[in-house]
């Protein structure tokens, strides 16, 4: 149970010289944080690694310096640890590293070299904690989805950094310096590893207080949680709250080992904040893991870079090797008797000694075993039931899509109020609905994953590389579309379906699998680009998505075809029912007969798909592809889902929702680009915008 | 355990020591930390640096090694440590900010390893700098624009990315001039992240509630290109063109040639319009330059901690067209390259340096140098 012994004990920089009674602690809790355990052992490994390679032995200054280098992202992952146990998510974490580093920065003086540790702790803890307060408030009391609450923090709190400190400066007092960079103990216990360790002691103790086991308890089931008399609104309160300061803290030690300010340094930290949480053993959706393994998780992502250039790995390669660490890293953990892998092998070995034995279901006459009196109720029920109005039978489809609409249509409204003679003007809805499709298409792909419980980040390289692969077959030739398109339809079908394989198949977590995949996709996209993407669109493909066709843009007429096929997709085919079905529960639509696995891979195949499909109507749009044009639709893509009425969770939510959110937030951006605001005030707009949104979207009364 | 780890390091140590006494000829060891290797710019950057480091003046005296941090800091900081670690002499450096970087490069800096950032800058007074004046660039491209505007009309900017330094000084010394000419208005400003596919999505928001009518000239930082080609898809003639002050890529260049020239491979909107044009860079040699540099240093001589490039201008008046490409031929003053051999127009066309004979087209394009 001692956590944070099992730390210690696992440094191997540190004598070994502890008392054997730990170790039948170790013993007993090892079943129980089998993962954690994993993680710790799957860093000594590359650590080991990463002595035997690099030359000379490893001494106090290169641990001293790997833990400086970590810590930043282990107590950022330690926090998001948290909220993730509680069942949530939090995408504003980057984001309260980059303001309390602004904050620091902005507010320390000059003069003072020797300014107070403690107050400037103090500061920049209370800082994460008022921003996670913020969170708390409207996910856990409001009933929002945690992670459109985050996302629009995000926005906020990066729009308020910028305002704070314009750009990177600032002074940070050295004392800061001395304190978390040097020596805990001279040769022996560098400051970040002893603040590491404080932070999981505390831990260990609060895990043992009442809200501990409350966190647990509401993360695995918040109706059984509540129904025991925990009031799981206050434990998620204060989760935000305290992964808040967890946040700070970590923008603290990077003031500090900075020594100066800069807006964006923690923004790039959310992935890799959500990797280390993954690779440290614990699961998305709550309930399972625990901070430790993440901070074992946080310090394997670091010392990968060692690693990489201890093997003078090409630099095109290294997102590639990245993705592959972190794939290998988590199969590793999830090897066991019971592990998802194990039951797909043993199951194909069934199903392979059944059929040898002509026992399988699908081998049998297919003959109608129905009971009798079952086609007898089904009749009599069928005539008695009378059909339910239209509104009545889509009451909750229309409540949870319309606030995407009614805000849509408050933003057109400004829209008209600010910039004038848009209403009526037709190229403004021209233009609003061309830059929408992107996003709409999205939005099917993505909303199908969501709809099934999973997530796809490899959306944004799956993008780039078919944008360039379609421009470098092309190369301006329309014929040459014929197979272009099929082709790059083919390799966007393929990237789905190793996603889908290694989220059914492997049984990893689909951040995992998906971000794995978008670093072997950002590789692959180098490799065959050699740098610099060449090759441009067809006319015929430049015409589609810029030219005119009797006044309208002639994709215009495809977008109005994608929805209502998405609309009947999702909502009129079984191949709709089952994703609900999946979404709801995994557990019955298996039982109800559904190939689980199958709807599962092609939920991902038709991901990928639609980003192939974003990522040649862009080369349409831009006329060329380039590196990293994927980018910027990531975030968007799940926030449009999210917006349009679905759940994260997974088996609520309507397309036409999804759409309106795509709608919403084009035309919101479309708003904030016509007037001539700072960035960072258009950063805050987007983010209240977007959460004013959703909390018409609230939960009326659930758990 | 400790003793395990001490003797396997021992021997791992030894095995290297043996490996590097193979080697015939002391080269130096240099590394490239790289930041977000996804975009047009950074490639073509390390194509330069790579072509270098393999050209005959300098592959015998360095070892280079290239690695990327991504767009994270964090592991840059590691990243540099690592490569202090692993014995560099100097370390090359695209800094992801000019200023998390700080102690990590002091720290390098106390271990006598030379430290040379380039394009963007690292605060940290013992590093080496290879920049433009950011500034200048601001300053001069829109004095351009506001002349060509003779000081009166509406114009739209297109910025870089907020929170940085470069986007900064460029955006506030351009807003300075334009503040200088009452006439001038500023009715848009949209966030280009120095993309062209960003400034196309970006303007097209914009052009949603205006139209091209309402705009009297463009200052970019980067997108001019893209800008050209919009206009022309929403019916204007290449003569209506707006005046564009923007970046140095290769597509924005050719549209900048008198129209009727004949290029090789062009085709609209990656053709010669008579736009007319400033076309400014952030010039891609300037890691090469920062290699040759390091360099310099390790052999004893003396180097300004701050290189400041000379601001590559190109406007109508001054735009050439390269036969091949070679330095030799870049030297006498061509500077935009023919779409059959560099078929991306968002490529960037500055890429002569008089310092750097080794570096033509084809390190740019490929990492190959001239010698």
């Amino acid at each position: 149970m001692n956590q944070a012994a099992v730390v210690t004990e696992n440094r191997p920089t540190r004598a070994p010289n502890a008392a054997p009674a730990w170790y039948a602690g170790i013993g007993r809790s090892a079943a129980r944080s089998r993962a954690t355990l994993v993680a710790i052992v799957v860093f000594a490994l590359l650590f080991l690694v990463t002595d035997w390679i690099s030359p000379g032995p490893i001494t106090y200054f290169d641990v001293s310096f790997l833990a400086s280098g970590g810590t930043t992202l282990a107590l950022a992952a330690v926090g998001q640890t948290l909220v993730i146990l509680s069942g949530g998510f939090d995408l504003s974490a980057g984001a309260v590293i980059s303001l309390v580093n602004a904050v620091l920065a902005a507010n320390m003086s000059m003069t003072d070299m020797e300014a107070s540790v403690v107050e400037w702790t103090a500061v920049g803890i209370a800082v994460g904690m008022l921003v996670g307060a913020f969170n708390g408030l409207f996910i856990a009391f409001l009933r929002l989805q945690p992670i459109v609450v985050t996302l629009s923090t995000m926005f906020i709190v990066q729009g308020g950094t910028l305002l704070v400190l314009e750009q990177p400066g600032g002074f940070v007092a050295p004392s800061l310096g001395a304190f978390y960079m040097g020596d805990a103990v001279p040769n022996l216990l560098p400051a970040p590893i002893l603040l590491l360790g404080v932070v999981l002691l505390l831990w260990a103790w609060l895990k043992r207080t009442r809200y501990g086991l409350a966190l647990y308890a509401s993360g695995s089931d918040p109706a059984s949680a509540a129904a025991i008399g925990i009031s799981v609104p206050w434990v998620r309160f204060a989760t935000y709250v305290i992964a808040g300061g967890l946040y700070g803290l970590a923008g603290v030690f990077i003031s500090a080992q900075t020594g100066s300010g800069d807006p964006l340094v923690g923004n790039s930290l959310l992935l890799s904040i959500f990797a280390a949480v993954v690779i440290g053993g614990t699961r998305l959706g709550g309930g399972k893991g625990g901070p430790v393994g993440s901070v074992f998780g946080a310090f394997t992502l670091m010392i990968v870079v060692n690693i990489l250039l201890a093997l003078n790995v090409s630099a095109y390669f290294s997102t590639v090797a990245e993705g592959g660490v972190l794939l290998l890293a988590v199969l590793f953990a999830s090897l066991s008797r019971d592990s998802v892998l194990a039951e797909q092998i043993r199951e194909g070995l069934a199903a392979l000694r059944a059929r040898s034995a002509g026992l399988l279901v699908t081998q049998r006459p297919k003959v109608d075993h129905r009971l009798a009196f079952a086609a007898r109720r089904g009749a009599e029920a069928g005539a008695a039931t009378p059909v339910p109005g239209f509104l009545e039978r889509n009451a909750e489809t229309i409540r949870y899509a319309a606030p995407a609409y009614v805000a849509l249509a408050l933003v057109l409204v400004a829209t008209q109020f600010v910039l004038g003679n848009v209403l009526t003007n037709f190229s403004y809805w021209n233009a609003l609905f061309v830059l929408s499709t992107f996003l709409a298409i999205l939005a099917l792909g993505q909303g199908a994953v969501i709809l099934t419980g999973g997530l796809d980040l490899s959306l944004p390289w799956t993008i780039a590389l078919s944008g360039i692969l379609l421009a470098g077959l092309v190369r301006g030739s329309d014929p040459a579309l014929v197979y272009a398109l099929p082709l790059v339809f083919a390799v966007a079908a393929a990237i789905g379906l190793a996603n889908g394989i290694g989220v059914v198949m492997l049984g990893l977590s689909p951040i995992v699998v998906t971000l794995a995949m978008n670093g072997i996709l950002q590789g692959a996209a180098l490799l065959y680009s050699n740098g610099t993407p060449s090759g441009f669109a067809s006319p015929a493909l430049r015409w589609f998505m810029t030219g005119y066709l009797g006044g309208v843009t002639p994709v215009l007429v495809f977008l109005a075809a994608f929805v209502i096929g998405a609309t009947v997709l999702l909502g009129r085919t079984s191949f709709g029912r089952r994703v609900y079905a999946i979404g709801n529960s995994l557990e019955a639509a298996r039982l109800s007969g559904v190939r689980t696995g199958r709807v599962i891979i092609a939920v991902y195949v038709l991901s990928a798909l639609c980003a192939a499909l974003v990522g040649i109507l862009l080369t349409g749009f831009s006329g060329q592809a380039s590196l990293g044009m994927g980018d910027d639709y990531l975030l968007p893509s799940i926030a449009v889902v999210v917006v349009g009425g679905a759940l994260i969770t997974g088996g609520r939510g309507h397309y036409l929702g999804m759409f309106g959110g795509a709608l919403l937030l084009t035309a919101l951006q479309t708003l904030l680009a016509g007037t001539t605001l700072p960035y960072a005030f258009r950063a805050i707009l987007f983010g209240c915008v977007v959460l004013a949104a959703v909390i018409a979207l609230r939960e009326r009364r659930t758990s | 355990m400790t003793t395990i780890v001490k003797s396997l390091a021992l021997a791992a140590g030894l095995t290297c020591a043996f490996a590097a006494s193979g080697e015939a000829v002391e080269k130096h060891k240099v590394f490239l930390s790289m930041s977000y290797i996804g975009n047009d710019w950074q490639a073509e950057a390390a194509n330069m640096v790579k072509a270098l480091a393999a050209s005959k003046d300098y592959a015998d005296k360095v070892d280079l090694q290239v690695q990327v941090a991504g767009p994270n800091a964090q592991r840059q900081i590691q990243q540099i440590n690592a490569m202090v670690q692993a014995g560099a002499e100097a370390i090359v450096v695209y800094p992801i900010s000019p200023t998390a970087l700080n102690q990590v490069v002091k720290n390098a800096c106390s271990k006598g390893v030379k430290v040379v950032a380039y394009d963007a800058e690292i605060t940290e007074p013992c590093a080496y700098n290879v920049t433009i004046d950011q500034e200048e660039a601001g300053r001069k491209t829109a004095e351009w624009l506001a002349d060509k505007l003779g000081g009166k009309g509406d114009v739209v900017l297109v910025t870089g990315v907020p929170g940085t330094s470069v986007d900064i000084a460029r955006t506030k010394a351009a807003k300075e001039v334009f503040a200088k000419h009452p006439d001038i208005k500023i009715v848009g400003e949209a966030v280009g992240m120095w993309s062209q596919a960003v400034a196309r999505t970006e303007l097209s928001k914009l052009l949603a509630t205006r139209k091209w009518d309402d705009i009297d000239g463009l200052w970019m930082q980067v997108g001019c290109y893209t800008a050209n080609a919009m206009q022309l898809e929403a019916g204007k003639t290449d003569d209506e063109l707006l005046p564009c002050a923007g970046e140095g890529s290769n597509g924005g260049r050719i549209q900048a040639l008198a129209k009727g020239t004949e290029v090789e491979g062009a085709s609209s909107p990656y053709a010669p319009l008579g736009a007319p044009r400033i076309s400014y860079a952030s010039p891609p040699y300037s890691g090469a330059l920062a290699l040759k540099l390091a360099v310099d240093m390790i052999e004893g001589k003396d180097v300004p901690h701050h290189t400041t490039l000379p601001l590559p201008l190109v406007t109508n008046e001054t735009i050439q067209l390269c036969e091949t490409g070679s330095w030799e031929e870049m030297k006498s003053g061509c500077n935009t390259f023919k779409p059959s051999i560099v078929a991306n127009p968002g490529w960037f066309g500055s890429i002569f340096s008089d310092q750097l004979p080794q570096l033509g087209l084809n390190a740019a394009l490929v990492g190959q140098p001239e010698t």
